[in-house]
């Protein structure tokens, strides 16, 4: 953090305060800095201050192989790391002009969920945690620990999967482990009470969550906001259902929304969406053991695998929204260019800027977590 | 065939098949490597010096042989026996590998010093090995096995030679 | 799911109740670290004896996490393809994506289930790990994530080489492979992870991981510049070569977990596919590329121009000196020529690569036979310095009896009458002796005449050796003979060359070969002297072995000379005993081509040097 930024400016004459959070601040995401003007207990304006986790992944990757890059993009957003590998796979494969066979499609949707569900958990906790609330963090952070040691069952590693390879997968799931994610579903399932008693439909977090943050319709589509923060504004976008990839098409699920766009609805949806996650893993579990097959298609050797010119742009929703890569190869052993169009910098920048106008100081941690973004991701 | 080499080959076989002691038997074999190893340390001049090395290692085997057999005459326990009478064997003049004894000429090459010494070893060890089996159990028999024995491990050390040089070009 | 309105107040009691929580048994996690998943991705080991320290974990390696520490006590062993170069971990750089893992040609290196490791002080050397079979702390944790199937990165098949089927083949010496087309040679080449080994195997060390990569990246003209740097036979190796390289190639490696086959890059077909679309003129130009540009003023003379021969005069003279090659035959080539039948070899193209030899400005004199036409004296008092590369051109006889015989033949003899165009009597039925490639060439060729003349092949070849045990010809040799007709009888011994009272030859007879070598793997053939076979020919060939026709030396210089077991004593730079004569080749190294032309290399480079030292002086 910059010197300057350790002590409170009052301004002139008025009554107006410049304070900051972060980059270090038990009430911010990761490192991530806001600056604010008070009058008094409310805010004039926040500045957002990215920056602090710059560690130029999209310039990194034009200087790797294309295999290389596969260790690199999960890094990108620590808390759902599985859709970063799966939409880079995704768009080389695109370029290449393969696809990834029917078992590995499965499989990645399977990732994909697992990780949503880890990502809600941990933000259940987190927001909880805003509001004073310590025991549903521990759970929220206790649970999704659950849920790594399915990632480190099948994938062998905990939060970075690596386990995406374009074409396919890198290895067939291990004896025994759909019964493993039936057990844990179940589980998960019996939290619900739990949760909704400490936590949902707690008065306390109720009454703090309600009326706090609230974006319209409007602004928020003005503003680029997607996924489950636009959802709670009542609009029924997803694209899993919108724009179909890997085989969410032959899926039964729901897209929850809610109407008034504040931090309640917005975690309201991401209740409701965790327990979708659920519907759909259940049917990975029924589904995938009749589709055989294989789970990778060959590629050539990556350390002479020069991907034909082209781009593409592929994109899926993961827990924070809608996650793209927009990537263009001129023929090389290493992407000329690719570019991460990831949900959290709208949301912790301008949507942050744009909700922390005339609220209360002591709810703008509330109203980021509630955003749900990801500053390693803002910052890349 | 020379005359030497006649002497140092058939007449021994003939000779050996008279003897009776083990004296007898032992003082032919001393007197068969001894012409063996002179015959080869004779042609040393005569061969071509890129084969040399051929005629000169024999050479020196079979004087390894003719101090190693002659040592074993001289030894304590062979001594006890010198005198004992064996049946001997009927000469055999098979050789293996189908290779056949040649007249070695003036300028011999490296393939008929070979064929030729593949041929002398095989008779040597089938005329040992005869003896050992027509001796009594003991140190008689041991001594004759020994013999063929040797000439057996000589005869493999000459095999190898002989393919490595005419199969398959020269020794790597 | 239970539904939760927007609207709900929610309640100030719920949160009470789960103070049944108070009443349940705390979880305790135990202090010592829980045991990782089965395929978990800890720490790495490394098998020392699969890992041949190819160095392809380094080079995926996306943080530079790998380097590759030499370790002396390992033995090296370039033609097997196997360096002391072994794999050391950053654990500061190591992101533990297992991408070395999948990629590692043997399945050496892998990820165990250990996952922790802590250190003080002066200890951080301590993540900088060389991993052993045991594990970083010798603690043998077990296996996590290990290559499968799936998971091998390399892509271990071969493109497959077109051929000329058999009936279109038999009757005529055409060239039998067809070579790649662009687009598998450049697949072929992108199999290759550019490992080196196949360098470090070739006796004249070609740059092949460059030129491979030349030709994946469709620089062809580049390619043959790479090829030209070390081998002025390309072209000739692009066909015939005994690819020690791909003997080394880390591709032919198959790891034990899952992958169960894989070939090694076709590094002599890629040579040859470069070698076949640069145009002559082109490659003249890049042959001559390093040329001196001052002459020297000093002469050397090469006897026989074969490949080693002719490399020796490619390097003189690009090095200034001035080059007479003398050849008792009417064209060069030596066994490439008057050894290799067409259909391996087609003669035009060992004319380019002489050509192009001569265009830089070696001068061959043809038939010109030394020791005859011009004396050993005579060439030494001409020039400062001599080679003599004559070749294996000799063939051996095995003696049996009968085989004086005039219709009983050496296949050295054959194999140079042949593309002389010298005519012999073509036999309708033949026996072939011996069991090596020269063999295989020589039954080859015949059946081809025989095909041409009367129709139909009337071969058998007899072989000491048991086939697919210990065979001397190559495989795709016997598998090509095979298909063409050719009758092969593996493990029988020549006994004699049947002659009628007419002393015309009737055929050969053979004898069953029980075990030809003994335990100690030493020649010691035992025969069953009860399976005897007879087997009809007109004639008999004799392919055993060849030797140097060392005539040409003359007895007084043959006497100045020293030996070493039959053949002519030569330093490690080709130099022998006498000062002025070098000699290089099949006469010092035993037939391979590629051989003959790294000797040629290290004969001129030690020529060189003591020319120039001559000079000073």
């Amino acid at each position: 953090m910059r010197p300057e930024n350790y002590q409170a400016v009052q301004l002139g004459d008025s009554n107006e305060y410049e304070i900051f959070i972060g980059p270090n601040h038990p009430g911010i995401e990761g490192n991530y800095a806001f600056r604010l003007l008070l009058d008094g207990d409310t805010i004039v304006k926040g500045t957002a201050d990215a920056g602090y986790l710059h560690r130029g992944f999209e310039k990194l990757m034009e200087g790797r192989l294309w295999i290389q890059n596969l260790a690199l993009v999960p890094r990108i957003c620590v808390p759902d790391p599985a859709p970063m590998e799966v939409v880079y796979s995704m768009a080389v494969e695109e370029i290449m002009g393969i696809e990834a066979p029917r078992r590995a499609q499965w499989i990645r949707v399977m990732q994909l969920e697992l990780s949503r569900v880890a990502a809600h958990l941990f933000t259940f906790g987190g927001h909880a945690a805003t509001t004073g609330m310590y025991t549903p963090m521990f759970w929220g952070v206790a649970d999704r620990d659950l849920v790594l040691d399915l990632f480190e069952e099948f994938t062998g590693g905990r939060v970075y999967s690596i386990y995406n390879i374009p074409g396919g997968v890198r290895r067939e799931l291990p004896d025994g482990f759909l019964q493993k994610l039936s057990h844990l579903l179940d589980y998960l399932e019996s939290r619900q009470n739990d949760y909704d008693n400490l936590l949902f439909t707690n008065q306390v977090f109720v009454k703090r969550a309600k009326n706090t943050g609230t974006l319209s319709k409007k602004d928020a589509l003005e503003l680029g906001v997607t996924g489950p923060n636009l959802r709670a504004c009542g609009l029924e976008f997803d694209i899993r259902k919108n724009d179909p990839y890997l085989v969410y098409d032959e899926l039964d699920f729901e897209i929850p929304t809610q109407q008034h766009g504040d931090a309640y609805s917005r975690i309201l949806v991401r209740r409701d969406e965790l327990f979708q996650s659920i519907k759909i893993l259940r049917q990975v579990i029924e589904k995938l053991p009749s589709i055989d097959g294989p789970i990778r298609t060959t590629i050539p050797n990556p350390l002479s695998w020069n991907v034909k010119t082209g781009e593409a742009y592929a994109r899926v929703e993961s827990s924070k929204g809608e996650l793209a890569y927009y990537v263009v190869s001129n023929g090389k052993d290493k992407p000329y260019r690719v570019h991460v169009r990831g949900p959290s910098s709208m949301h912790a920048v301008q949507t942050l800027e744009h909700l922390a106008k005339g609220a209360r100081l002591e709810d703008v941690a509330q109203i980021m977590f509630s955003l749900d973004a990801c500053p390693p991701e803002v910052d890349r | 065939m020379s005359e030497k080499h006649k002497e140092g080959h058939s007449k021994s076989y003939k000779k050996l098949q008279g003897m009776k002691t083990l004296e007898e038997i032992l003082d032919v074999a001393i007197s068969f490597e001894k012409t063996a190893r002179d015959f080869y340390s004779g042609m040393i001049p005569k061969v071509s010096k890129n084969i040399r090395y051929l005629v000169e290692e024999l050479a020196e085997e079979e004087q390894e042989h003719f101090d190693l057999f002659s040592s074993l005459k001289d030894s304590p326990n062979v001594k006890k026996q010198l005198k004992k009478r064996i049946k001997t064997p009927t000469e055999d003049h098979k050789f293996s590998d189908f290779v056949q004894l040649l007249d070695l000429g003036d300028k011999p090459d490296d393939q008929s010093i070979l064929q030729y010494a593949l041929a002398r070893e095989d008779a040597a060890m089938k005329q040992y090995q005869e003896l050992a089996d027509n001796a009594p159990e003991g140190e008689l028999k041991d001594t004759f096995q020994f013999l063929a024995f040797e000439e057996a491990e000589h005869k493999l050390e000459l095999e190898k030679k002989y393919y490595e040089i005419i199969h398959s070009g020269g020794p790597q | 799911m239970k539904k939760i309105e927007y609207k709900d107040k929610g309640s100030i009691l719920n949160p009470l109740k789960n103070l049944q929580f108070f009443a349940r048994k705390p979880i305790t996690e135990k202090l010592q670290p829980r045991p990782a998943s089965a395929s978990y991705r800890g720490f790495h080991i490394n098998d020392m004896d699969k890992c041949i320290g190819c160095s392809s974990c380094q080079k995926i390696c996306d943080n530079a996490a790998i380097t590759m520490v030499e370790v002396p006590s390992i033995a090296e062993d370039a033609s097997k393809g196997i360096r002391n170069l072994r794999p050391a971990i950053d654990y500061g750089r190591c992101c533990w994506c297992a991408l070395c893992v999948d990629i590692c040609p043997t399945s050496a290196i892998e990820l165990s289930r250990e996952y922790v490791h802590t250190c003080d002080g002066d200890e951080t050397d301590s993540y900088f790990v060389f991993p052993q079979e045991s594990g970083i702390h010798g603690l043998n944790f077990e296996k996590g994530w290990t290559k499968t199937k799936d998971s091998d990165l390399l892509d271990r098949e071969r493109r497959p080489m077109q051929e000329m089927k058999p009936e279109d083949r038999i009757d005529n010496f055409d060239e039998i492979v067809d070579g790649f087309t662009m687009e598998m040679a450049v697949e072929e080449a992108s199999r290759c992870v550019d490992c080196g080994l196949c360098e470090d195997a070739c006796p004249a060390h070609m740059h092949a991981p460059n030129y491979i990569r030349s030709i994946y990246e469709g620089n062809l003209e580049q390619a043959v510049e790479w090829m030209y740097e070390t081998n002025p036979f390309s072209h000739v190796c692009g066909r015939v070569c005994t690819h020690i390289c791909e003997s080394a190639c880390s591709l032919g490696r198959v790891g034990e977990d899952g992958v169960k086959t894989s070939q090694p890059i076709a590094i002599r077909w890629l040579k040859r596919f470069a070698m076949d679309h640069v145009p002559k003129t082109k490659i003249k130009q890049i042959a001559k590329k390093g040329k001196a540009t001052k002459k020297s003023g000093q002469r050397v003379a090469i006897i026989g121009a074969g490949p080693a021969g002719l490399t020796t005069a490619f390097d003189l003279v690009k090095k200034g000196h001035q080059v007479t090659v003398y050849e008792a035959q009417p064209k060069g080539g030596g066994m490439t020529r008057y050894g290799i039948p067409n259909y391996r070899l087609p003669e035009d193209r060992l004319d380019q690569d002489i050509e192009v030899i001569q265009s830089v400005g070696v001068d061959i004199q043809y038939n010109v036979r030394i020791g005859k036409d011009i004396t050993m004296q005579q060439l030494q008092k001409d020039n400062d310095a001599v080679v003599l590369a004559i070749g294996l051109q000799n063939g051996r006889s095995t003696r049996i009896p009968g085989s004086e015989n005039k219709n009983v033949k050496k296949a050295v003899d054959l194999l140079r009458m042949i593309p002389k165009g010298e005519e012999f009597e073509v036999p309708k039925s033949a026996v072939i002796i011996g069991g090596g490639n020269v063999a295989m060439d020589i039954a080859r060729s015949l059946a081809r005449l025989q095909k041409q003349k009367f129709g139909k092949v009337g071969i058998t070849v007899s072989a000491l050796e048991t086939l697919g045990k210990n065979f001397l010809a190559d495989d795709e040799e016997v598998k090509e003979s095979k298909e063409e007709d050719i009758t092969i009888l593996d493990a029988r011994g020549p006994v004699q060359c049947v002659i009628d009272k007419k002393g015309k030859l009737t055929g050969l007879e053979t004898v069953k070969v029980v075990s030809i070598f003994d335990d100690k793997g030493r020649f010691a053939p035992k025969y069953d002297d009860s399976d005897k076979q007879f087997h009809e020919a007109e004639m008999v060939v004799e392919a055993i072995g060849q030797m140097a026709d060392i005539s040409v030396l003359g007895e007084e210089l043959t006497e100045e000379l020293e030996w070493n077991r039959g053949r002519i004593q030569v330093d490690e730079n080709g130099s022998t005993s006498v000062e002025w004569l070098w000699s290089a080749g099949d006469m010092v190294n035993g037939p391979d081509v590629i051989h003959a032309v790294a000797d040629g290399h290290r004969v001129a480079t030690d020529i060189d040097k003591y020319l120039r030292k001559e000079k000073k002086s």
